[in-house]
């Protein structure tokens, strides 16, 4: 029975236990519905075990808008506790737990899969490709993520939730100060997980590099597929560091080794130097996708191709340097003398350029466009001037000397959620919006989504330009109450009102979706947007193999050269087509992560061992295997494109 | 029998051990700091290179130019990562 | 599956072509890895607490023996890719196993001095230096063992399925692997020990 206690929660509350019967009837109901409609095989056969990258996006997805209303519902917990002084609806350590998980899932577990979830489902159609360069490893990185996803949003119910912040500092994620298991979920949890963004990260860049369909030299790539090369470029040289970081964290707490520790030699700021080395290329990983998606946008909503598309994509290459030298922006005033501080000023002004150059030139893009003022154009309208606020507010806290009145008040978690929400949140929807019709085969109902929109920026506005203002008052972040006194509480109340906008903004996407599944017309072809790139020049909904012919270009929006200027895509008879195996490995293998991480969490050496010997065996068990997958042949393409009434364009 | 000891191969073992016998130098010989920090940095990114170009044929190929301009990120952002590194924590922290 | 005859056999279908790159864009990733690793180092290589420092511990024999095996196995696995690319089944076998049995010795010496640094009070828990110092040298070792492994499994593959484009294509990536491996070491060399023996 002592085995037990470890999984108990330190902390406990009413709507902890409320979670724990929620968290047990839903996988009930889980379980009893797969098994009553009869689809265990359908699951495992379709989803499980799939190597496609249209489905792979599909159930990164899914998770992803998940994600978001964990996250999201952390967030409207926090800003109801701070909407009034002095309220007891969360105590500290509640409201430690909030914020740290809020941070955790937002960034990893939310923003990062819908990011792979768009790159995955459009790159390789974008490029003209029938799938990433590594299907196998594809599927492994979403598993991995999935279940580093399951294992940190457990922890709020068995052991406890992580309580030091998302950045998670040392010596107070050490073992001293956080007694609990929460912060080994922090370390392992998103271990897990990094280690699927990295093989992500190097799957699509050799995709990208070398899977183009002919006549699509790398400037004629879509604005989107750059991006994504680019983010994928950062992510390759980010994400180890934090791997180092985590590890060392880990051994830190569970093996008593002294890295961060305060005694024997330890440097608890070294946790914080290493976390943001990783840290700030991170945010440029979220951000650059969501540049390329508001390129496609503004694209193809003001009619006109790209302005500047030499400079746009110079200025992510240099963006994707720079954002490697700016990393102790973060810490200013955490000790360095003012040559350090003014070095890392330079670097984090300069890195403001590159992103000035992109605004501008989706502006002259809209300047001399036809703009159609579709729900994706509304985001990305919305974006540019938030965004831009958002923005120079950076600027001011990248100034080292003027960051000590700055640092850690609200003032800071205005600048990055009007960085962040703007930025990524916004191109998310915009994307999700945009490309939905080629994923699911309907359109997204445009009404209820202006609705989402107004709710969604005013939402924004109104819940964190408050917080510009309290922070320069003096209310410092990470606090779970303030007095009267203080005379914070009017900017609070008014950031709970926009926190409130914007859950009805979340809700209505959820029942866009609902409406649009049941009263959306399904005949809506193949390019309801009358679009300009290579995705759309396929059918609804896409074959398994995308193209039946690989396409061949000759500019940089091919599609539109096919419709306006008698461009053909599809040149040359049908040939045998090679598609990669299905495969349950990396299903199996991600599970047995889980259990690693779990054991790991929990000190449970044995299953460590024999789990990790269980991961080992996945990997001897692929090194052997010869399944080189199958080939579709001639006349089954035949059959399939005649079902689309015809493939050529 | 020397078709299975190409002569790049040989070279490149010979010319590897000579930079480890010179950098080892800085044990034997009582160097100032600055000289065995230079004898060190200059033997190990020769042999460096050495194993990149001529063991594992980086330029060997049409992807020559993904794979060089990896290698640079990699060694430009590795060294910003530890000198700045050093800078913030150490030689340059109050 | 389209060959490439031009080329050799390991570059000459598609697919070899997206392997090679993109084992080469993982080194990249291991170079942060290892980076992040020395940065560390450099910033905790004083921070000896209660607990020696590194010319108190170290030894230049046992550092010598590791590099001259890890410098040798790195010339025999060139051997094996060029007997490789001349179709000698035989030579590629033996050149390989020898690689991996001069890695074995290399581990074992480290091992040996693993036990020696326990020994006089350089434990992973001792200070900030030592754990950042084992972790450094640990987690190059613990590449070294896996490419043991995963170099045993393509060997007894090429045994039994002969020079194929996927058992030529495997064994050059280890080859890089393993090349890499030996950079890493010479910085290790280099940067651990004999600065810290100066």
């Amino acid at each position: 029975m002592e085995f037990f206690d470890r999984f108990a929660i330190p902390h406990p509350s009413p709507l902890i236990y409320a979670s724990m019967v929620a968290i047990g009837l839903t996988v009930i109901a889980i379980i009893a519905g797969l098994t009553y409609f009869k689809k265990w095989g359908y699951l495992w056969r379709e989803w499980l075990t799939t190597v496609d990258h249209k489905r792979i996006g599909i159930m990164y997805l899914l998770s992803a808008l998940l994600m978001l209303f964990r996250g999201g519902a952390d967030a409207i917990m926090m800003r109801a506790q701070l909407s009034v002084p002095e309220n007891t609806l969360l105590d500290a350590q509640h409201y430690n737990e909030i914020f740290t998980t809020h941070g955790v899932v937002m960034i990893i577990f939310m923003a990062m899969p819908f990011i792979m979830a768009l790159m995955n489902f459009v790159v390789p159609l974008q490029i003209g490709a029938r799938d990433v360069a590594f299907p196998r490893l594809n599927a492994l990185s979403f598993w991995l993520f999935f279940m580093g996803a399951m294992l940190f949003n457990i922890s709020f119910v068995i052991g406890g939730s992580p309580d030091a912040g998302w950045t998670s500092y040392f010596p107070l994620a050490g073992n001293e100060l956080s007694t609990s298991v929460g912060t080994n979920y922090y370390m392992i949890a998103i271990q897990i997980a990094g280690l699927g963004t990295l093989m992500t990260g190097i799957n699509f860049i050799v995709t990208i590099f070398k899977m183009r369909a002919p006549g699509m030299t790398l400037m004629k790539m879509p604005m989107f597929t750059w991006s994504a090369l680019i983010t994928n470029i950062i992510i390759v040289f980010a994400f180890p560091v934090l791997t180092v970081a985590l590890a060392m964290g880990t051994m830190d707490r569970l093996f008593g080794t002294h890295f961060f520790a305060t005694t024997n030699g330890g440097m608890d700021m070294l946790w914080a130097n290493l976390f943001w080395v990783w840290g700030h290329p991170e945010v440029y990983i979220l951000i650059l996708p969501a540049f390329g998606i508001y390129s496609e946008v503004i694209s193809a909503f003001a009619r006109r191709n790209l302005y500047g598309y030499k400079s746009m994509v110079g200025s992510m290459v240099i963006i994707s340097l720079l954002s490697f030298f700016v990393w102790v922006h973060h810490f200013f005033t955490m000790g360095q003398g003012a040559l350090t501080n003014s070095i890392f000023s330079i670097t984090t002004m300069a890195i403001a350029v590159p992103t000035g150059i992109k605004i501008f030139n989706w502006l002259f893009t809209l300047w001399k466009g036809k703009i159609e003022v579709t729900v994706p154009m509304l985001y990305s309208l919305g974006f540019i001037p938030i965004f831009t606020i958002g923005g120079v507010t950076g600027v001011m806290l990248g100034m080292s000397a003027a960051d000590y009145q700055y640092h850690n008040t609200m003032f800071l978690v205005a600048h990055f959620h009007l960085v962040i929400i703007p930025g990524v949140v916004f191109a998310m929807i915009a994307g999700l919006t945009y490309w939905w019709p080629k994923m699911f085969g309907f359109m997204l109902n445009e009404r209820i989504g202006k609705w989402t929109f107004w709710f969604i920026a005013i939402g924004t506005c109104v819940a964190f330009f408050p917080m510009f203002i309290s922070g320069l008052d003096g209310q410092a972040r990470r606090m779970y109450t303030y007095s009267e006194s203080t005379g914070f509480g009017i900017w609070n109340m008014l950031s709970f009102f926009g926190a409130i906008l914007l859950a009805i903004g979340f809700a209505l996407i959820v029942y866009n979706i609902y409406y649009s599944i049941r009263y959306a017309s399904r005949d809506i072809g193949d390019d309801p947007w009358n679009a300009r790139s290579l995705e759309w020049a396929t059918h609804n909904p896409v074959p398994d193999y995308n193209f039946a012919i690989t396409p061949e270009v000759s500019s940089s929006e091919g599609l539109w050269d096919a419709k306006k200027r008698g461009h053909t895509l599809f040149k040359g008879p049908y040939k045998e087509i090679h598609m990669p195996s299905n495969s349950g490995v990396p299903f199996i293998m991600s599970a047995i992560f889980f259990v690693f991480g779990f054991a790991m969490i929990f000190s449970m050496w044995i299953v460590a061992i024999i789990s990790a010997i269980g991961i080992f065996a996945c990997m001897a068990h692929r090194s052997f295997e010869q399944d080189h997958g199958y080939h579709i042949s001639v006349d089954e393409i035949k059959q399939t494109e005649a079902k689309f009434g015809g493939a050529k364009e | 029998m020397k078709e299975l000891f190409p002569f790049k191969q040989v070279m490149g073992f010979v010319f590897s051990l000579v930079l480890t016998v010179v950098a080892v130098s800085v044990y034997f010989f009582d160097l100032s700091f600055a000289l065995g920090m230079t004898i060190l940095l200059v033997t190990a990114f020769i042999q460096a290179a050495l194993q990149l170009v001529v063991f594992m044929h980086a330029g060997e190929t049409e992807d020559k130019g993904a794979i060089y301009a990896n290698l640079y990120y990699g060694i430009i952002i590795a060294l910003v990562t530890v000198f700045g590194t050093l800078l913030a924590m150490i030689w340059g922290y109050m | 599956m389209k060959l490439d005859h031009t080329q050799p056999l390991e570059y000459s279908t598609k697919q070899n072509q997206l392997n090679i790159l993109g084992f080469w864009i993982f080194l990249g990733a291991e170079i942060m890895l290892f980076a992040t690793l020395f940065a560390s180092y450099f910033t905790l290589e004083d921070r000896i607490g209660n607990g020696p420092s590194g010319g108190e511990i170290f030894g230049i024999t046992p550092v010598m023996i590791e590099t001259i095996l890890l410098l040798t196995s790195s010339f025999t696995i060139g051997l094996t890719v060029n007997a490789m690319r001349i179709g000698n089944k035989k030579a590629m076998l033996t050149f390989f196993v020898i690689t991996l049995l001069l890695g074995l010795a290399f581990l074992g010496v480290e091992i040996y001095e693993f036990y020696h640094y326990v020994h006089v009070g350089a434990g992973l828990q001792t200070s900030a230096f030592t754990a950042i110092l084992l972790t450094t040298l640990g987690t190059h070792g613990a590449h070294v063992t896996f490419g043991l492994f995963w170099g045993l499994f393509i060997v007894s593959q090429v045994k039994k399925r002969g020079i194929t484009t996927e058992t030529t294509n495997k064994s050059f990536i280890f080859s890089l692997y393993w090349h890499f491996l030996d950079v890493v070491w010479i910085f290790i060399f280099s940067f651990i020990y004999l600065k810290g023996m100066m």
